[in-house]
């Protein structure tokens, strides 16, 4: 028992405190009315696992033996450094109680919001209870495993388990290693982290998103803010109408690369691109140059790589729809600001799928 | 030309759950109609401009673009060769349930009777109930068995087999509805073929899996000719289920039978180190 207790302590502490840490460090870049616990959190967190992508790709394709250990030591050694540096960031006032707006909302508000959160926790409870099948995770799930128990990064064919080429297609989406070095770290093996831990992981997770998507809408009519989260869990729990749906995914799938894409990075983006609809006219009040539009500007650019980011981890197809979908909302950026400079900003952001893309041609 | 357009608009109907016609798939016919009901609703009465674009206007073009025969083409010879099974996650593009929970609430915030607005927020909570599918009574969606969320037969299989700390590793042919399971539990137990020889796509061949999963009576001699054959790849346990149809005995050809472990036999190989 004391073991499990110890696990469930180094989860929590390798998959919320040292992300938030690593938000506090960074959080200096979020506008002061988005320093909210919440989005600490996501910076930190898109930066934790931005900083894994870039130092896997290297440790996968240029060490030969044992490159899981040097990865996981080089990742572990970096994000400790980053998170004891945000620990002296701390900031208090980010805790501090908004009991206001809660104590003021009308009760059948609370009600919404008692069965938002209701609806929420039910899926958690589903995903420990349910074990969906899904011929997929012979390969992902496997793949973590291998990291964990063998020190390899994709080097041995999952399915079989003999020695293979680097199959860079799947290799270079490198959450599965990340999935292995929370395994690793925290003493837990891979395939309870994949199919237990990362449902409880990524459904609230993916809610936050939409929570803050709605709280974007409705940012004037505060009490459909809960209504539309019941109505956002109602459609994921009766969202399974096919087998390609971000429903079934994030339901039955959840710790898959595809669904992070699906069910986080591709709401992530809307989310950072509805922020920057907020921000026009506080881009277009700024009277002076580019530098101060520049610096109301970038802390979204900022994210949205990072998100960008995210999206090649999960899975090659990343990069096709993290661009595709980052294109299209530029378009509607440019339209509603009538500012060239979103194009620099667009352009930055995909510079990493770019790199992602020639290194995939490179060693394909 | 045409030809590709009808399997976009194949795809995208079998996206919302459509694979026969109105009559017969009548629930997931409404369900794609309440989902344009909603962007048609935000493209109306949508004021502001940005909104109107990102959850009116943009999921058009992209269904657009998604049924626009050149997408579908660059997508399978330049994406995801040779058949693009894939296609329909350029769909997840589309914040589908954004769409429809904001609509279903713009069209709650314009009533303005409480009791009338109650009436129709429980409406529309039905709808999305009926017209979906509950994810938690899909056929594939099981009871866990262990915290492992895999088969506990499985489980109880590979403990049987695994090898102890520093003992080689140890490859073991599983019947097919077992292989998707075993190195999700212990990466030490190898197997001579694996899920992308169970399932028809990949149109991989395997002699051991052609003598022991083909034949309705698996014959036994050709068997552990296949298991042997390759001696850097030779199997030493094959386990079977108990009701699985053998010609002969596999311990009257010098296997051992070493234990029978939720309905199926774990024979040993002596030959085989």
């Amino acid at each position: 028992m004391l073991m499990v207790i110890w696990s469930v302590v180094r989860l929590i502490f390798w998959m919320i405190v040292v992300p938030f840490f690593i938000g506090q460090l960074f959080n200096f870049i979020l506008p002061k009315e988005r320093k909210s616990v919440g989005f600490t959190y996501l910076l930190g967190l898109l930066i934790y696992l931005a900083v894994f992508e870039v130092m896997a790709i290297p440790c996968m394709l240029l060490i030969k033996y044992n490159a899981f250990r040097y990865c996981r030591w080089i990742y572990g050694v970096v994000s400790l450094v980053m998170a004891a540096l945000g620990a002296f960031r701390f900031d208090r006032s980010l805790f501090a109680e908004k009991k206001s707006g809660f104590q003021n909302m009308k009760l059948d508000t609370k009600i919404y919001f008692g069965i938002y959160v209701a609806l929420v926790l039910f899926q958690m409870i589903q995903s420990f209870r349910y074990a969906p099948f899904d011929g997929d995770d012979a390969y992902y799930v496997v793949q973590s495993l291998q990291a964990q128990q063998a020190d390899v990064m994709s080097s041995i064919d999952p399915y079989l388990g003999r020695s293979a080429p680097l199959d860079v297609r799947h290799a270079l989406a490198a959450i599965t290693m990340w999935i292995a070095f929370i395994a690793k770290v925290s003493g837990v093996h891979a395939t309870i982290v994949s199919h237990v831990v990362m449902p409880l992981f990524i459904i609230p997770l993916v809610y936050f998103v939409y929570y803050e998507i709605g709280k974007l809408l409705f940012k004037d009519k505060k009490e459909l803010l809960p209504i539309f989260m019941i109505f956002i869990n109602l459609l994921m729990i009766f969202g399974n109408v096919s087998i390609s749906t971000p429903a079934t995914f994030l339901l039955m799938r959840s710790g898959q690369g595809k669904t992070v894409l699906c069910g986080l990075v591709l709401p992530l983006i809307i989310l950072v691109f509805l922020l920057m609809f907020e921000d026009v006219s506080k881009v277009k009040e700024q009277a002076a140059g580019f530098k101060e539009k520049a610096i109301v500007a970038a802390p979204w650019w900022i994210m949205l790589t990072l998100v960008n980011i995210l999206g090649c981890a999960c899975t090659e197809l990343g990069v096709v729809l993290t661009g595709g979908l980052s294109a299209l909302l530029t378009l509607i950026l440019l339209i509603v600001s009538k500012r060239w400079t979103a194009i620099l900003g667009a352009f930055a952001s995909v510079i990493p799928s770019f790199i992602y893309v020639a290194i995939y041609f490179l060693v394909k | 030309m045409y030809g590709v357009f009808m399997e976009c608009l194949v795809a995208l109907k079998q996206f919302f759950g459509v694979y026969g016609d109105p009559a017969g798939d009548f629930k997931a016919y409404l369900y794609m109609t309440l989902f344009f009901a909603g962007v048609i609703y935000i493209i109306i009465r949508e004021r502001d401009i940005a909104r109107k674009l990102v959850f009116g206007i943009m999921p058009m073009v992209v269904i657009l673009g998604f049924l626009f025969p050149m997408t579908r083409r660059i997508y399978v010879y330049r994406i995801d060769p040779p058949s693009g099974v894939t296609y329909y996650r350029i769909l997840w593009m589309i914040p589908i349930y954004t769409v429809m929970g904001y609509a279903a609430c713009l069209i709650i915030s314009r009533i303005k009777r409480d009791r009338v607005k109650m009436a129709v927020m429980i409406a529309m909570v039905i709808a999305v109930a009926l017209t979906g599918k509950f994810v938690y009574s899909n056929a594939y969606m099981k009871k866990a068995e262990n915290i492992y969320h895999i088969p506990q037969n499985v489980i109880d299989i590979c403990d049987v087999i695994a090898p102890k700390d520093g003992e080689p590793r140890v490859r073991a042919a599983f019947p097919s509805e077992l292989c998707y399971f075993v190195r999700q539990y212990d990466t030490d137990i190898m197997m001579p073929f694996g899920r992308q020889y169970v399932e028809g796509q990949w149109n991989y061949s395997h002699p051991v899996y052609d003598a022991m999963e083909k034949p309705e009576v698996i014959d036994a001699q050709a068997l552990l000719k296949a298991t042997r054959e390759d001696p850097d790849h030779s199997c030493r346990y094959i386990i079977l289920k108990e009701s699985r149809k053998i010609d002969k005995d596999l311990t009257t050809l010098g296997l051992k039978l070493v234990d029978t472990v939720d309905g199926y036999n774990i024979y040993e190989d002596l030959e085989v180190k």
